[in-house]
């Protein structure tokens, strides 16, 4: 379970990207956060991994006191929560295996894991992972090599090998075309459902969000203005959070469209 | 395109004077003059310049004393490895000191300080390091190859900082996402970035120091160098013509090698996993 209690972000230039947000959710739920650029969604998922600190307030992961971590107890943190990246954050210069061992690194021993000689049941995990994705049969490929929706599906096997409990995504169909992207996002609420882990997605496509979102998070300028089924959101809800009414931009089939 | 042709021709703004390129250009001139001026050149010297080229080849290739090569060879090949040893001590310590020059991955106070140590190092000539290590280790390659080992460290270890603040931060952060530890972050989300660059330049690195090692012998620091030293001073033009064949070809010779083998690391291996598509799959080396 994650939650936040009158959780505050302040970036060092005074922007105030989180303001009291008091916010929870429970084991296997599979959330959407939506709102628009700058509107503080990156900023909750990654104070989530520790990555982002809070100014103030609390917030609790898992039964970790996340404010009050050291540097070990947060890459406990990390190791059980998996990240998905816009920008995929691949290693090109390695396989795509080594790529997704890199989500066993807290679990094998650090000698290991520096000569890169992981135990065969962690390859084994690895390799699991990547089936579910169903790109195993690129294990030896550099990482380069693949497109952007398989190396999106090298991200989502990267986070699967760390067996995580949660599973953070920043806006991971974005650099995606639309096809692809339900793809991607297929597979990450087959994952949420078959493995019970829960699931936090940024996304821009409102038409996404609704898809696939059990429950939808609304933000703008760092609060919490929508918190709801997807179905209860409809264009009313999303011009409170957009603050404006919607184009063509803001759905990805009329993206696509144009 | 025809209609863009039709159209009239518009007016370009007034072309900016490039004043920097005069500068520089006028200062070039004036420090060749000074520096031609103040130490003195003999320039009249040059016009005999041909004639005395003449008799020294003369003297070295009219009757080579092919006896002599197999020790030639023989101390080109210590050259060499002088020159490989050295470059490896070199890299041993310049590749943990240019992760500690990275902004990317230190603080910038103890990246300042580190560069620092690269700068004093780089200053100091190679010659002048084995003149200090000959009398401390003996007229013998141990004496090159330290030098050649310190003195490379400097510039190794700042193209090597250079080569390691350029990488993509992409991958650190899914290091640090998995809850890697700080030495993990460098094994998986560094160095297979920054791998294929290093092994090439320290392979560049390699074929500088390979005529290095070739001087060093001048001042006793042992390999070649100390023959074509000698030879030249007791007018043996003959093997000192021999030895430089020697020196040029080796030279040539390993500068080949190696940059194959550079061109490979950097390009990577292709295979064809039987899909009508290449992949260049993991090269290995260092990563
Ligand atoms: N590292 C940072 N330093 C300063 N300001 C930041 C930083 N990261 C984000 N911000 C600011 O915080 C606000 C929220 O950013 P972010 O969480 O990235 O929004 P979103 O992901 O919804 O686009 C923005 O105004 C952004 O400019
Ligand atoms: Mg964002």
């Amino acid at each position: 379970m994650i939650r936040f209690d009158k959780a505050n972000v302040t970036y060092k230039g005074g922007v105030s990207a989180m303001k009291d947000l008091d916010l929870e959710i429970g084991d296997g739920e599979f959330v959407v956060i939506v709102g628009l650029s700058g509107a503080g969604k990156s900023t909750l998922i990654r104070a989530i991994n520790g990555l982002v600190p809070l100014t103030s307030g609390g917030l609790n992961v898992n039964g970790h006191d996340v404010p009050n971590l050291n540097a070990k107890g947060r890459r406990e943190l990390r190791s059980e929560v998996g990240m998905i990246f816009q920008g995929f954050n691949l290693v090109d210069r390695t396989t795509v295996l080594n790529n997704v061992l890199m989500g066993r690194l807290h679990q094998v021993p650090l000698w290991r894991t520096l000569i890169g000689k992981y135990p065969e049941e962690d390859i084994q995990i690895a390799a699991k992972a990547l089936d579910r994705v169903e790109i195993l049969d690129r294990a030896y490929v550099r990482a380069t090599n693949l497109s952007g929706g398989q190396r999106q599906r090298v991200g989502i096997a990267r986070a699967l090998a760390q067996e995580p409990k949660i599973v953070l995504a920043d806006e991971p169909v974005a650099s995606l075309d639309p096809p692809t992207s339900h793809v991607v996002m297929k597979y990450l609420q087959q994952i949420s459902r078959d493995l019970g882990i829960t699931t936090i997605v940024n996304l821009h496509f409102l038409d996404l969000a609704t898809a696939y979102a059990d429950r939808i998070i609304g933000l703008r300028d760092g609060e919490l203005v929508f918190d709801g089924p997807g179905s209860d959101a409809d264009e009313q809800t999303f011009r409170d959070i957009y603050g404006r009414s919607l184009t063509a931009d803001d759905t990805m089939a009329k993206q696509a469209a144009l | 395109m025809s209609s863009m042709s039709a159209s009239p021709p518009v007016q370009l703004p007034s072309k900016p004077r490039d004043t920097f390129k005069i500068v520089v250009s006028t200062v070039f001139v004036v420090l060749f003059g000074w520096s031609a001026i103040s130490v003195d050149i003999k320039w009249s010297r040059l016009l005999e310049a041909p004639a005395d080229m003449y008799r020294l080849f003369k003297a070295m290739y009219s009757d080579i004393p092919w006896d002599e090569l197999s020790r030639l060879i023989g101390l080109m090949w210590d050259s060499i490895a002088m020159a490989w040893i050295g470059t490896l001590i070199a890299a041993v310590f310049a590749i943990p000191l240019s992760f500690l020059a990275a902004e990317n991955l230190v603080g910038r106070p103890i990246a300042w300080v580190t560069r620092q140590v690269f700068n004093v190092l780089r200053a100091v000539p190679e010659v002048i390091l084995a003149l200090l290590f000959v009398p401390m280790f003996g007229l013998s390659p141990m004496a090159g190859v330290l030098a050649i080992g310190v003195g490379s460290i400097g510039s190794l270890g700042k193209l090597f900082y250079e080569i390691i603040e350029n990488i993509d931060s992409g991958p650190i952060e899914a290091t640090d996402a998995v809850g890697a530890s700080r030495l993990q972050r460098l094994r998986w989300g560094v160095i297979p970035q920054v791998a294929p660059e290093l092994t090439s330049f320290l392979l560049y690195r390699f074929e500088i120091n390979i005529r290095a090692s070739s001087v060093l012998g001048v001042v006793g620091a042992g390999g070649i160098g100390g023959v074509l030293a000698d030879t030249v001073r007791f007018k043996e033009y003959g093997v000192a013509g021999l030895a430089l064949i020697v020196v040029i070809v080796g030279t040539i010779v390993v500068d080949t090698i190696s940059g194959a083998i550079r061109h490979r690391i950097v390009a990577g291996r292709t295979i064809d996993i039987g899909e009508a598509q290449k992949y260049v799959v993991d090269t290995g080396g260092l990563s």
